[in-house]
């Protein structure tokens, strides 16, 4: 499958470690979501403008179409799928459902990601959490109901 | 009536554990992968295609472009498909498919083009002596004339006249549109997010001359739409289906960002003159709405963007026209309360300005003239609850408005500004499939689409209160055409044309558990009239006697096979009545005078739409429905490079949407309104949030700082200049 | 999207990348986030990335002499939140944290921030003529789509502007940029990095090819007040529309040392010297501020469609300084 010479790539992904056949030129967001089929990293703009590609590496929130795979050689990443599962929310994933924080739920996992991210930052203030989740568009309108699940968990 | 709760979200769940999966996640094994060749001239013929270049690359696997699309049976839904005529820059003139995305994109750029250029009109202003009146906007009239306008306004003790502006603007859903396709043999099955899986379907099994029950389309998951997801980019997802068969192989096209600005429709831009007269208690005489807006060479679109000014408010004498340009660039197609936004937006910057030179207060001009029956057709009203709706003002405080310009909050200006929303109701007609088990589990099908707006919920929660279960209990399948056929998703339609017909499925299942219990001596509820049993809490009881039976032991007793049935609504016909949704909108700005910046602080939205199934999603609307409309206010706009036709500036850093820093405080009422004479008294709430919010906008930023601004969006300069 | 293929080398010293990065066609990549979308947008075409984000290159402190010192691969996130910097050099905070968003931050650096190249659109859009990206097709912008562009330094061929925050600033601050080359380390005030258009707008800045920024030094505020104004459309997640640095010390009541520099008018950060020249000895007053906000766009030459920016940065000069000015 994977052409001659290929570099392999080598991440932890949710905790496991996965090693991936990718081309120098793959992103981030091409391994997780094309190759890693983990289609919950979504993809709106490829161009780092909408933050729907939201991943975290070692911790920090980053624009995985942003990222050169390559570059990220050795690196922990999560996604969405290692937060919680349907049956098994993680409070974040429970606050959103419950402030009816997602309508398409194109830019959801993204806005997740940010807004633990953030959380872990030490935000402490509504405008703080509407500054800081401004790199993640939403086009459903979803906003207020957003910040209302990410400060109610970070219990503002 | 039971009690409208507000369960959460049905798929909530999967969206937030990405789970979820949306069409172009759809696995396939052996897939390729599809990428777009286009245009550089927006305006001309193409020669000639020659992929040989692209064939010795990495991964090729077939090229399709018009010649290859001959095969498809003619029709307008594809005919930019078929047909080497260039319309537009960006038009997309073949489809290059390999192995990866990098792949096809490698070889889309390989393909060498042989191409004759023609002169192009890339803006309605180099060809305005060519604008005409198209035969309808929408499904009504272009020119209406009530009365005598021209006499009305000559008389009338105020006239205002001026010219309002608005820009293109795109639909953008965070997700691109896509397909991923496979045939085996001569079925087809087509994953593609699409407000429309019926209607897909028709055009696919059109072009490739199948029957339509060989042609599944799949949409279960959306990431939003807002009406782009539809016909502009069949033909486009047309080529894909093609080289999936040429290939016999699984294909996934995926439109990029920079493409959602060209292919699949557009925010008509307008230039609207609009005349409004008064007499000298304010009662409006005489309204003369001119709308001028851009369509497509290969297409003639209108949004219905003077309708408002035939029907929102009692006037004798009212002209309306409307006429389009053709240029070579996209095909407008209709947006989030389409016509509606930027027709209100004039006129209700016009009574605004009216109600200032009148000194009349703006809801009072607004409720002086409140139409108490359709002024157009005469014919009453469904249901009207604007005078309701304009109540909110004391929520908002509005009698508290500062003077103009007086108000701050250190750099910033302070403004107050209102408006009306108004969306006509419409339906379609809807079937769907119910379905319950010997453990009382309930399963909903419908072919309809669920792009956020809540259908899944909506649907489940119908059902479950029709049987009186959990919600818990409750399945809904959705956006597949193996279901029994549901409305499109567009117009705010929706709900009011699923509800019925699941209400009837629902007492249609009603009808023969009651059926099976009375005819059943064992039970507790033997002999029970129908009407006599009150489905609740997982319970059937009987109202006139002591009796009650868990409804799973019922179906486990006497529905070993479980139950099943279909319900269908129809769009009513000559209805005697007229029906719209109301809202009042009222908005605080904070303008910084100096530095041209402009914030919405405050918005409370008084909404009236019939029966509200979940006030949590309906919130939910309202809200979304006005941060778009604060996008298009102050925001959004395509810019065109009127040398080339292009677009400029394709990227989300380029055409700026509101993000999380712009929001401000949403206070959204919705007043309970009963509507006996629309089925299931459903209006649709989708609309009524992005309709009026850009005219309060504007009205806001004239009170803060005195600046009346009459073009969309509303910018640094627009303040400072 | 996808751009030309392009091979690509993580290097593991300082020497490696300098001698990967002076072969034809290649490119440093640090956080990705300008390269990536330049590449997918085919407005950069590398035959070789190389990757110098792991470079030991990102530390971030104060010198013995008392001037910061900010790696050329720090993170902008961290740089923002460093201790030093936030007590220090706030100005430097304050411009990182109204650029881009959390996540970009958290990926861009100092070197990549201030090397990201114009947000002019047809730059970054190969469909269309431009002199950057494809010397010789023309200058889309001059006669199209400019509300964006220059008002100060514009040529004929170009008249983009340099987009970024933190460039403003550390021009402000006297800012110094330690570039390192195969054969010597030299160092560029960061006011001077970048070039203005003339008739090679192909080429942004004085670095030469293969030339890797090692770090940014920033003298000591000593007591100056500061500000970063940045007036955008929409409240965050936007490139400047027009910004300003502005530093000011006031001594025994008069003005002894003035810096202003403007953001989003011209190619590189717009030092407004005719203004600085204007304040300093003079006491700080509402006149003074007036004087000085009218020498700022003394010389500007606004597009069709940028006009209003010559107004604005007239209004920005003086809103800033009466931050910085106290209460005049
Ligand atoms: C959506 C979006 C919004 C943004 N908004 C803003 C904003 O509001 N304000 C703002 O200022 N910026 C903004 N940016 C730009 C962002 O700050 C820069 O892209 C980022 O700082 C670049 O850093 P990097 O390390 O990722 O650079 P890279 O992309 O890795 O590199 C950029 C360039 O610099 C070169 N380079 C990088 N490091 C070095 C070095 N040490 N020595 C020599 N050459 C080097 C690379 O070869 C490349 O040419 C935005 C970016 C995005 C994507
Ligand atoms: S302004 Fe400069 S970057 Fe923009 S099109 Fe003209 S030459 Fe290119
Ligand atoms: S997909 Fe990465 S930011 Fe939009
Ligand atoms: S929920 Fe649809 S884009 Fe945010």
């Amino acid at each position: 499958m994977a052409d001659a010479g290929r570099p392999a790539l080598s991440l932890t992904v949710n905790g496991e470690a996965r090693r991936i056949d990718a081309p120098p030129t793959a992103t981030l967001l091409d391994v997780l979501r094309d190759t890693l089929r983990l289609t919950g990293v979504k993809k709106g703009c490829d161009m780092g403008a909408c933050g729907a590609c939201t991943v975290l590496a070692d911790g920090r929130r980053i624009k995985a179409c942003l990222a050169l795979a390559a570059s990220y050689e050795g690196r922990a990443i999560t996604t969405i799928e290692g937060i919680g599962t349907p049956e098994a929310l993680h409070p974040l994933q429970a606050a959103f459902v419950r402030h009816d924080a997602v309508q398409c739920g194109y830019c959801t996992p993204g806005q997740i990601l940010s807004g633990l991210a953030l959380i872990g930052e030490g935000v402490d203030s509504v405008e703080a959490i509407r500054e800081g989740l401004s790199g993640n568009l939403c086009r459903c309108g979803a906003h207020p109901n957003i910040v209302a699940a990410v400060a109610e968990v970070a219990g503002l | 009536m039971t009690r409208v709760e507000s369960p959460v979200r049905l798929e909530a769940a999967l969206k937030v554990t990405g789970r979820a999966v949306y069409e172009a996640e759809t696995p396939m094994t052996g897939m390729l992968h599809a990428a777009l060749v286009e245009a550089p001239i927006a305006n001309g013929r193409v020669l000639g295609v020659d992929g040989g270049p692209a064939r010795g690359l990495p991964g090729f696997a077939d090229l399709v472009s018009y010649a290859e699309a001959e095969v498809f049976k003619p029709s307008g839904s594809t005919a930019l498909a078929r047909e080497p005529r260039i319309h537009f820059a960006g038009q997309p003139v073949a489809l290059a498919v390999a192995g990866t995305l990098h792949e096809a994109e490698a070889c889309a750029r390989a393909v060498r083009l042989d191409l004759a250029a023609e002169p192009a009109v890339t803006a309605m202003d180099q060809a305005l002596e060519t604008a005409f009146a198209p035969d309808i906007v929408g499904r009504y009239p272009a020119t209406t004339l009530r009365g005598d306008p021209g006499a009305a306004l000559a008389e009338a003790s105020l006239v205002l006249r001026n010219r309002y502006e608005t820009a293109v603007n795109n639909h953008h859903p965070m997700e691109p549109h896509s397909v991923v396709c496979a045939w085996d043999g001569d079925r087809v099955v087509v994953h593609t997010g699409t407000q429309a899986i019926f209607a897909t379907q028709r055009l696919v099994a059109h072009a490739f001359q199948i029957p339509a029950d060989q042609v599944r389309v799949v949409s279960r998951f959306m990431g939003g739409g807002f009406g782009c997801k539809g016909q502009l980019w069949w033909p486009w997802m047309m080529w894909a289906i093609l080289a999936s068969r040429r290939t016999g192989r699984p294909v996934r096209l995926e439109l990029t960002r920079a493409q959602l600005f060209n292919l699949v429709g557009r925010r008509q831009e307008t230039v609207q003159d609009l005349a409004i007269g008064f007499d000298a208690e304010g009662r409006l005489t005489g309204i003369d709405h001119a709308v001028l807006g851009q369509t497509a060479t290969h297409g003639d679109y209108a949004d219905g963007t003077a309708r408002v000014s035939r029907w929102l408010y009692a006037c004798p004498n009212v002209a309306t026209t409307h006429r389009i340009v053709r240029t070579n660039e996209p095909l407008p197609i209709p947006m989030r309360a389409p016509g509606v936004a930027p027709g209100l937006f004039a006129l209700e910057s016009a009574l605004d300005e009216a109600a200032g030179r009148l000194g009349i207060d703006p809801v009072e001009l607004r409720v002086r003239n409140y139409a108490s029956k359709d002024p157009e057709t005469d014919r009453p009203w469904s249901s009207n609850s604007l005078l309701d709706c304009y109540a909110a003002a004391e929520r908002f405080g509005w009698s508290g408005r500062p003077a103009a310009g007086k108000a701050r909050d250190g750099r910033w200006r302070i403004g107050w500004g209102m408006a009306t929303s108004v969306y006509p109701v419409h339906h379609q007609p809807c079937r769907v499939r119910v379905r319950v088990e010997p453990d009382a589990g309930l399963l909903v099908q419908c072919g309809t689409q669920d792009f956020g707006q809540g259908a899944y919920t909506a649907i489940g929660q119908l059902a479950a209160e029709g049987l009186g279960l959990p919600m818990d209990n409750v399945r809904v399948e959705l956006g597949d055409t193996d279901l029994p056929e549901g409305p499109f998703t567009g117009g705010s339609m929706v709900t009011a044309s699923f509800t019925p017909a699941v209400e009837t499925a629902m007492a249609r299942l009603r009808a023969m558990v009651a059926e099976r219990v009375a005819a059943d001596g064992a039970s507790p509820l033997a002999d029970a009239a129908p009407d006599d049993l009150v489905f609740e809490g997982g319970l059937v009881r009987s109202r006139s006697r002591n009796a009650a039976e868990g409804l799973a032991e019922i179906l486990a007793r006497l529905a070993p096979d479980g139950l099943e049935t279909e319900g269908a609504s129809a769009a009513p016909e000559n209805m005697a009545f007229s029906a719209n949704a109301y809202g009042a909108i009222f908005v605080e700005v904070g303008v910084d005078p100096d530095l041209g910046e402009i914030r919405v602080r405050r918005v409370c939205g008084a909404f009236a739409a019939g029966r509200i199934l979940n006030p949590l999603l309906a919130r939910s609307q309202y809200v979304g429905g006005l941060i778009g409309g604060i996008g298009m206010a102050l925001h959004e706009q395509v810019a065109t490079d009127r040398a080339s036709g292009r677009i400029v500036g394709d990227t989300f850093a380029d055409y700026l949407i509101p993000v999380h820093a712009d929001m401000p405080e949403f206070d959204v009422l919705m007043l309970d309104e009963d509507d006996p004479h629309l089925p299931g008294g459903v209006k649709g709430v989708g609309m009524l949030g992005t309709a009026g919010v850009q005219a309060a906008i504007a009205n806001a930023v004239f009170h803060a700082v005195g600046k009346r601004v009459r073009r969309l969006p509303i910018r640094i300069e627009d303040v400072i200049g | 999207m996808s751009g030309v293929a392009f091979d690509y080398l993580r290097a593991g010293d300082v020497a490696e990348a300098l001698t990967a990065g002076a072969k034809p066609g290649a490119a440093y990549i640090a956080g990705g986030t300008d390269l990536m979308p330049l590449w997918k947008a085919r407005a950069a075409a590398p035959a070789l990335v190389v990757d110098i984000s792991r470079l030991p290159l990102d530390g971030i402190g104060v010198e013995r002499d008392g001037r910061l010192r900010l790696g050329g691969l720090a993170r902008l996130s961290d740089t923002a939140a460093h201790a030093a910097v936030t007590r220090g050099w706030p100005l430097v905070a304050e411009a990182i944290n109204a650029s881009a968003s959390g996540q970009v931050r958290n990926m861009g650096t100092i070197g990549g921030v201030l090397l990201q190249r114009t947000r002019c659109a047809y730059f970054r859009n190969d469909a269309l003529p431009c002199n950057k990206r494809a010397p010789g097709s023309g200058c889309g912008a001059r006669a199209g789509e400019n509300r964006g562009h220059a008002i100060f330094g514009a040529s004929e061929a170009c008249c983009a502007t340099h987009p970024s925050d933190l460039a403003v600033a550390l021009a402000a601050l006297d800012a110094e940029v330690e570039v390192m080359g195969p054969d010597e380390t030299r160092r560029i005030s960061v006011a001077e990095l970048h070039r203005l258009p003339g008739d090679a707008p192909h080429i942004d800045t004085e670095l030469a090819p293969g030339e890797l920024i090692a770090a940014v030094e920033v003298p000591p505020c000593g007591g100056a007040r500061s500000t970063y104004l940045k007036v955008r459309d929409r409240a965050s997640f936007e490139f400047a529309v027009v910004s300003l640095a502005a530093v000011l010390r006031v001594e025994g009541g008069r003005i002894a040392r003035a810096r202003l520099v403007a953001g989003g008018v011209a190619a590189r950060p717009w030092r407004l010297e005719a203004a600085e020249a204007a304040l300093v000895g003079a006491a700080p007053s509402d006149k003074a501020f007036d004087e000085a906000a009218a020498l700022a766009v003394d010389g500007a030459e606004p597009l069709a469609h940028n006009g209003f920016k010559v107004d604005l940065l007239r209004r920005v000069v003086k809103r800033a300084l009466e931050t910085v000015g106290g209460a005049a």
